[in-house]
């Protein structure tokens, strides 16, 4: 096939309005779902924010189909697909690599977390603990009076 | 002047003991904080009856995590020096005094008890050979001598046992470990860290017994993922950035 053969065959990107509006609906029943999980609380919402442009952009594939073939063009992609799969799985490794840093971090934290928990029982041992159990006989004899 | 000397222990309630009190016999001085890390065996328990102060992670969290627990220790409850050293009764206590002399002499911010290098003569290349009591395995040897031959091409400084869990240190030391240490790869890492911030690490040749209680965590795969985790340390580690006013 000539360039001249793919750009008669005019626009790449046939999608009935059928598919469109499934498309959309799916994008805003996404972006509904996300709502969701961060009014459940379980999802924060730093983390949605993410998600979101996700949604708006499969939205925005639904409404302007016209829009992945300039994206292709810009790529220098001639198969609008392959710009697709290309753009999403670009996207995907990113979101990926981003969650391996988040653990990374919250792995340094936990950490340092059962550290400072441990040196403080140590801390309580090596000193003979007596502190808390002075309070403990306070409370008790408080409560005792009561 | 205080000494601490502090003991990382995963799952070792049969040894423990018997290295507490072997330290406590040989130094006298020192308060002896062992390091439960996350064991599920009464480890903690015999450490305490032992008589040493027990620090227990809520969870398993690897060598370096609980190394890096004793370090913060040792500089927050304001010792002098400290010195660590295996729980499975492999380091001889009267080894890591010989360690603590170095730093209280103040020869070396850092020293390292190594296996390998031959007593007496301090360059002397000894190979495998230099010592009758410890015969390392053959993949302990093979990763023993890669480590070898990079963190002497990172450090430029000649070191013989880069997996030695016997080191004694001063407060210098304490601050750089507690503030970063690789929970992966707490030996090697340490020593490339330590020379690049320009504190002075010492090799001693000390004499290691084969293992009391436990078995050794190096099997072929591990080894090759240890090795692999390794290179990756120390490319990354020479690029890190010098603290601006660290060392001497």
């Amino acid at each position: 096939m000539t360039v001249a053969t793919i750009a008669a065959q005019g626009p790449a990107v046939h999608l009935t309005s059928q598919t469109r509006i499934l498309a959309a609906a799916i994008a805003i029943g996404f972006m509904v779902f996300i709502l969701e999980l961060i009014r459940r609380n379980r999802l924060q919402e730093r983390y949605s924010v993410v998600w979101f442009v996700a949604g708006l952009g499969m939205l925005a594939g639904a409404a302007f189909p016209g829009l992945l073939e300039v994206v292709a063009d810009l790529m220098g992609v001639r198969n609008t697909n392959v710009a697709l799969f290309s753009i999403i799985l670009l996207l995907l490794l990113g979101l990926a690599l981003n969650f391996s840093v988040i653990m990374s971090r919250q792995a340094a934290q936990i950490t340092r977390l059962a550290q400072e928990q441990a040196l403080e029982k140590a801390r309580e041992q090596a000193n003979g603990s007596t502190p808390r159990r002075d309070s403990d006989v306070v409370r008790q004899g408080r409560r005792e009076a009561e | 002047m205080r000494t601490l000397v502090f003991i990382p222990a995963w799952n070792e309630a049969d040894s423990v003991a018997t290295v507490i009190a072997g330290v406590r016999e040989r130094l006298p001085g020192a308060d002896v904080l062992v390091v439960d890390d996350g064991s599920t065996d009464a480890t903690a328990a015999r450490a305490t009856e032992a008589g040493a102060i027990v620090a227990t992670l809520p969870f398993n969290q690897g060598l370096g995590a609980a190394l890096q627990t004793g370090y913060l220790y040792a500089l927050r409850e304001g010792y002098d020096f400290c010195a660590h050293l295996d729980a499975d009764g492999q380091h001889p206590p009267a080894e890591v005094a010989r360690l603590l002399e170095e730093v209280y002499e103040d020869r070396a911010d850092l020293v390292i008890g190594s296996r390998y290098r031959a007593r007496g003569a301090g360059g002397g290349d000894s190979g495998d050979g230099g010592d009758d009591d410890y015969r390392p395995t053959i993949s302990r040897r093979i990763g023993t001598s890669v480590f070898r031959f990079f963190l002497t091409l990172a450090t430029r400084q000649r070191f013989t046992d880069t997996t030695s869990g016997m080191r004694a240190a001063n407060r210098r030391v304490m601050a750089l470990f507690s503030e970063s240490y690789s929970p992966d790869f707490a030996e090697i890492e340490s020593l490339q860290l330590a020379v690049r911030q320009g504190l002075r690490v010492e090799e001693v040749p000390v004499r290691m017994l084969e293992r009391a209680g436990g078995a050794s965590f190096l099997t072929p795969l591990r080894s090759t993922f240890f090795i692999f985790k390794g290179m990756i340390v120390l490319v990354v580690g020479q690029f890190r950035p010098r603290k601006a006013g660290a060392g001497r």
